[in-house]
């Protein structure tokens, strides 16, 4: 076969071949040749090729060797590689045919300059075949009859050639057609061989540059049969209940090779085989009976086999086929226990008993019924009760007690041993201690150190918590012997399990120790739900709810609490997993908190909602701290305010509630002209048994002046009074002379003998009453006051003065206040109450407020007083007066002089003309 | 087996008579299939038994020599072992795919005492090399004559499959039998050549006949195998 290089080499010298023909137009026609023709080359090896000219060329155009240039493809070989052996033969040599290709062409110069084909040659490029290797070979068993052998060697290298295969086989004196590979090179099949003869066996490989042959193979065909696997098997039960007997037949005849068998079986449904001895079946057989199997369990079997001396190959498995093997007696009883229901009673309790059924190689058979037995332990003499069930569990409702309850599974062929359970009164045995719990392999192992004292058995109990179902209780025996096992049930994960395990006296049984477990965990399927409980100014305290145990997908281990403002970083505060309430502290005040919360598990954890809230701007108690002391310190100023005012009681009094004298008492009423002035001073007691009056207005009237004062000018004066008395009735008379002299207060007549009681000393005023007074006809009289207050130096040297010049009886009247018995410099105290008569007196007294509006002018009291001072008030008094105002209420502030610079009194004199001075 | 053609002979039918038939046996190079010797195919042509000399070694030493390896012995012994089990079995198989008369009347019609059959004179006592040339001489002839047989088959019951494939074994092995035969006298025994007798050639005989024939020599094969196998057993014993 040729490669394809080779048809496009060939292609291609052909078309050389024509083109030159045609080209040259019969010049260079058959002018030579090249020797070889078409060679096949080994890749590596060296090669020379001769160009031949013919004769007639040599004349005719005048060619000679010496003009011949060798060339691969379009490719000048260089002419080093040239030899020039006479004028018509040129040859090229390759020592390495690698660098060949095809066509390899024969050129020359014709006229020394165009160039013309003379002949082109295909070179084939390739390598010798290989010895094959590897040769094996196996015989085949397709049917009783026949035995085709295959043959496998490795063909060895690439060889760029058409290599031809073949195996070849022989007998000592017998050759036979070479097996030819179809479509493959490295296998043949020989139809059919003969066992019992020695064959020898070799691969040929072949191709154009040479012939390899394998090392031969000497075998007895009959050492390399697989053979067909036994058929027609069949399982049949045995007398046993444990065995079975296989039967089946062989497909190669005994004479031509005896066999030795495997025998595998397994439970059905299970994938683990088990192998009968192979040295059980080392003989030829048709039928092989196993034993030591269940009974009452279906088996598979399927057997395989081989030359009996183990020379060959094993056959292929047989079909499987199945039996079952009989029944016998349940084996053992089944495993129970129970539950007593939690509201049991003093007197009787409700046990469920129940027990699992047996598995299959336990029961080896079909359980018919269990026969129950109860018996009480305590009372001897009570017989025992016996109920027959089909199913696997029995409710009991029995007296408290101590029972021994019996299970014995029933099958066609017998009963089981009995399970017994003890039911104790009260489990008060020693229980398992260091419960634990492992996941392994997908299944769940409960661990635990057994107590001192022998068990019995355990009994581990468990069940899923949910919260949308019940604790369905699922339990186990094990053996008293172990201290850990697998959890035999369908255990899910990210579920959590609570697992008790019982242990099982012979007399008694031990408490249970409970441990909860998961399988695998999870991270929770939700996060808490945080809220606030309060909220602070600088903290909050934060509350949530556990998450339900279908939440929680594992144990949570930890929460996590972030929390952030609105444009600030998020802070995280991990809390143990026990608690439901933490308090955020140091917040700022005033803001608003985004809080979610996470739960972890040792999986993960999941956050739960953001929850958002504000703190407060005021902390607790700042308020408090704010109002309770301004309420004190307003309390406390209130309370002084009392305090002063019962301490100042006296001079409160007598600013607030002055005694008025009453004019009726008054000695003015019995004075007269004609009485001394002095005269009646004792009686003043008398007059005014219960004190004196706190103040004394003085009105001086000038008796020269009386003209000048017009009725309207004294006008306010009369309305004053007469106001005074028609809307009270019961002022005085004085004509409101008293700073102090509130309406009211003036006019409390009938507290006059206590207020006069109240007051320390009395200075008594002289009073002009203008107007006849009760009924009495108006004259111009002078009241004097019955004033105890001593006169004061001043006053005496006023009086002197006043004696000793004319010009200070010019005087203008005016009231003069003086707001206290000994504190003349207080005036500021008499000038506030006089504001507060203000709206009283509006009307009245202008005048009034024009001296408050004159006040800082006027000059302080003293020495200077008495000369120009005095003169200019008056002087203003004066003007004032011819205004209107016919009353005047100078107040003296600011007087810088000390007080005992101050003069300590007023001089109150009448200053009217032929009037009366009083003393 | 499937039903068997009606035996012509019965019917009265001419056998025709080739001396030049040569069937599939033509080639010397023998058919891996036949399992017939070629120089016994030589043999075949004549129509009546022959007599020969088989030559076992044409050039110095033994043919084969590096197959001549020490389990020839017990191969042989298999080999005869595997053709005394086999022949009660083909034999009864060839009555059955021959039909009536046949089945029913087999000591009648299949008596082997109307052929020729090799004498098997050796017993256990007989010497090695002795039994071994008695053998090949046996084995040389049965070989002959399956395949003759077989042919015969062939062209009687192509459709007994099972028959067929017997026949073709039995021929086979008896040719491997004949190889190892060969091996043991040139290589333990130094004998080279060997006078060798063929039946007589069915060619162109009546199917009845042919059928006969074949019986009759498969008879006697079950017999005579038997005994080989008795008396080879101790001399092809391994030690």
């Amino acid at each position: 076969m040729f490669s394809g290089w080779n048809w496009v080499a060939y292609g291609l010298y052909l078309f050389l071949n024509i083109c030159s023909l045609e080209v040259s137009g019969g010049l260079v026609q058959s002018c030579g040749h090249i020797i070889p023709e078409s060679p096949v080359l080994a890749l590596g090896s060296n090669f020379t090729a001769l160009c031949v000219l013919n004769e007639s060329c040599l004349d005719f155009g005048n060619i000679y060797a010496n003009q011949i240039i060798w060339k691969i493809k379009n490719r000048v070989v260089p002419k080093e590689q040239y030899h020039e052996i006479n004028r018509t033969v040129s040859s090229v040599t390759f020592n390495d045919t690698s660098s060949l290709a095809t066509p390899l062409t024969c050129n020359i110069l014709a006229d020394g300059q165009i160039e013309q084909n003379i002949y082109g040659i295909t070179v084939t490029l390739g390598l010798p075949p290989e010895k094959p290797r590897n040769v094996s070979c196996i015989v085949h068993q397709v049917s009783k009859l026949t035995y085709p052998m295959t043959c496998t060697w490795n063909p060895g290298r690439r060889m760029f050639l058409d290599t031809h295969f073949r195996l070849k086989y022989k007998w000592p004196r017998d050759n036979f057609p070479d097996c030819v590979p179809k479509d493959v090179n490295n296998s043949c099949t020989i139809t059919d061989v003969q066992f019992f003869v020695n064959l020898e066996v070799w691969v040929e490989a072949a191709n154009a540059l040479g012939k390899a042959e394998s090392d031969p193979l000497v075998f007895d065909p009959i050492e390399i049969v697989k053979p067909l696997s036994p058929h027609n098997l069949s399982v049949n039960s045995g007398i046993l209940p444990t065995v079975l007997k296989l039967s089946w037949e062989n497909r190669i005849s005994a004479a031509v090779m005896k066999l030795k068998f495997n025998i595998r079986y397994r439970i059905i449904g299970e994938t683990n085989w088990m192998k009968v001895p192979p040295e059980d079946t080392a003989s030829p057989r048709t039928s092989f009976s196993v034993q030591g199997l269940r009974p009452y369990t279906e088996y598979v079997f399927s057997i395989r086999c081989m030359k009996e001396d183990g020379v060959g190959y094993w056959s292929d498995w047989s079909e499987e086929k199945t039996g079952v093997t009989t029944e016998d007696k349940p084996s053992k009883g089944p495993p129970i226990w129970r539950i007593i229901d939690a509201s049991r009673s003093p007197a009787s309790w409700t046990v469920h008993l129940m027990w699992k059924a047996l598995e299959s190689f336990e029961a080896n058979g079909v359980i018919l019924q269990y026969e129950v037995t109860v018996r009480a332990k305590s009372s001897l003499t009570s017989p025992s009760e016996k109920y027959n069930v089909n199913t696997t569990n029995l409710t009991l409702k029995l007296p408290n007690g101590t029972y021994e309850m019996t299970v014995i599974a029933h099958n066609r062929v017998g009963a089981s041993p009995p399970s017994i359970l003890l039911i104790p009164t009260s489990n008060l045995k020693a229980p398992v201690k260091n419960i634990r719990t492992l996941p392994k392999d997908g299944k769940l192992w409960v661990g635990w150190t057994a107590p001192n004292s022998y068990v019995l058995k355990y009994v581990i109990e468990w069940c899923l918590l949910s919260n949308s179902s019940d604790c369905i209780i699922e339990w186990q025996n094990e053996p008293g012997n172990v201290q850990g096992t697998y959890l035999k049930g369908d255990i899910k994960p990210f579920k959590c399990y609570l697992i008790t395990v019982y242990p099982l006296y012979a007399d008694d049984q031990g408490s249970g120790q409970t441990v909860k477990a998961y399988l695998q965990q999870d991270r929770p399927s939700k996060g808490p739900t945080v809220q606030t409980k309060k909220v602070g100014k600088a903290e909050a305290v934060l509350t949530w709810n556990h998450l339900t145990v279908d939440e929680q997908n594992g144990f949570i281990r930890s929460y996590t609490i972030f929390y952030k403002t609105v444009d600030g970083n998020e802070t995280a505060v991990t809390v143990d997993s026990s608690k439901t309430e933490y308090t955020l502290s140091s917040l700022t005040s005033d803001t608003l908190y985004t809080v979610r919360m996470m739960a972890y598990t040792d999986e993960g954890g999941r956050s739960g909602p953001d929850f958002t809230f504000t703190t407060q701007k005021f902390g607790k108690g700042e308020i408090e701290a704010i109002v309770v002391p301004v309420c004190l310190v307003f309390l406390l100023i209130v309370l002084l305010g009392v305090l002063f005012c019962f301490n100042k009681c006296d001079l409160i009094k007598k600013h607030i509630w002055p005694n008025v004298p009453d004019p009726s008492k008054s000695n003015i009423a019995k004075w007269s002209p004609q009485v001394p002035a002095k005269h009646n001073f004792s009686s003043k007691d008398q007059m005014y048994p219960k004190g004196g009056f706190t103040d004394v207005s003085v009105a001086e009237i000038e008796a020269d002046d009386k003209k000048s004062f017009s009725e309207q000018d004294l006008k306010p004066f009369d309305l004053l009074k007469k106001e005074k008395s028609t809307s009270e009735g019961h002022s005085s008379g004085i004509g409101g002379s008293s700073c102090m002299s509130f309406p009211r207060q003036s006019v409390s007549d009938s507290d006059e003998g206590e207020t006069t009681q109240n007051t320390s000393s009395t200075v008594q005023y002289s009073t002009v009453v203008l107007n006849g007074y009760r009924d009495q006809t108006p004259v111009q009289v002078f009241s004097r006051s019955e004033s105890t207050q001593p006169l004061l130096v001043s006053e005496e040297r006023s009086e002197d003065h006043a004696g000793g010049s004319d010009s200070t009886t010019q005087k203008q009247q005016y009231f003069k206040q003086n707001c206290g018995q000994d504190e003349t410099n207080t005036d500021r105290l008499c000038f506030e109450r006089a504001k507060q008569i203000t709206p009283a007196n509006e009307g009245d007294l202008v005048g009034f407020a024009q001296l408050q509006i004159l006040g800082p002018s006027s000059q302080p009291l003293g020495l200077g007083m008495e000369k120009n001072t005095q003169e200019a008030a008056l002087s203003d008094v004066l003007q004032t007066s011819t205004e209107g105002q016919s009353v005047r209420h100078e107040t003296v502030e600011g007087n810088p002089l000390s007080v005992d610079e101050m003069p300590k009194s007023y001089l109150l004199q009448t200053v009217r003309q032929g009037g009366y001075t009083p003393q | 087996c499937s039903a068997p053609r009606p035996a012509q002979a019965i019917s009265g039918s001419t056998v025709p008579t080739d001396p030049h038939w040569l069937g599939p046996r033509r080639d010397a190079r023998l058919s891996p299939r036949t399992g017939v010797v070629p120089f016994m195919a030589l043999l075949l042509l004549q129509r009546r038994p022959v007599a020969g000399r088989v030559l076992l070694v044409t050039g110095p030493g033994c043919p084969g020599h590096g197959l001549c390896r020490s389990n020839v012995q017990e191969q042989t012994r298999r080999q005869v072992a595997l053709l005394n089990a086999t022949a009660q079995d083909l034999f009864s198989l060839y009555l059955k795919c021959q039909g009536e008369p046949f089945s029913s009347e087999t000591d009648k019609l299949c008596n082997p005492g109307g052929v020729f059959f090799p004498a098997f004179r050796v017993n256990r006592t007989s010497e090695r090399k002795e039994v071994m040339v008695a053998m090949y001489k046996l084995f040389a002839f049965l070989n002959a004559s399956l395949g003759n047989i077989t042919h015969d088959q062939e062209e009687l019951n192509p459709t007994a499959k099972e028959l067929l494939d017997r026949l073709h074994n039995t021929t086979k092995t008896t040719r491997g039998l004949i190889s190892n035969l060969t091996c043991l006298l040139c290589k333990n025994y130094n004998v080279f050549q060997v006078d060798v007798s063929y039946g007589e050639s069915s060619k162109g005989k009546s199917a009845f006949k042919k059928k006969q024939q074949g019986c009759q020599v498969l008879r006697k094969y079950v017999q005579v195998i038997a005994q080989a196998a008795r008396i080879l057993l101790p001399h092809l014993s391994p030690p």
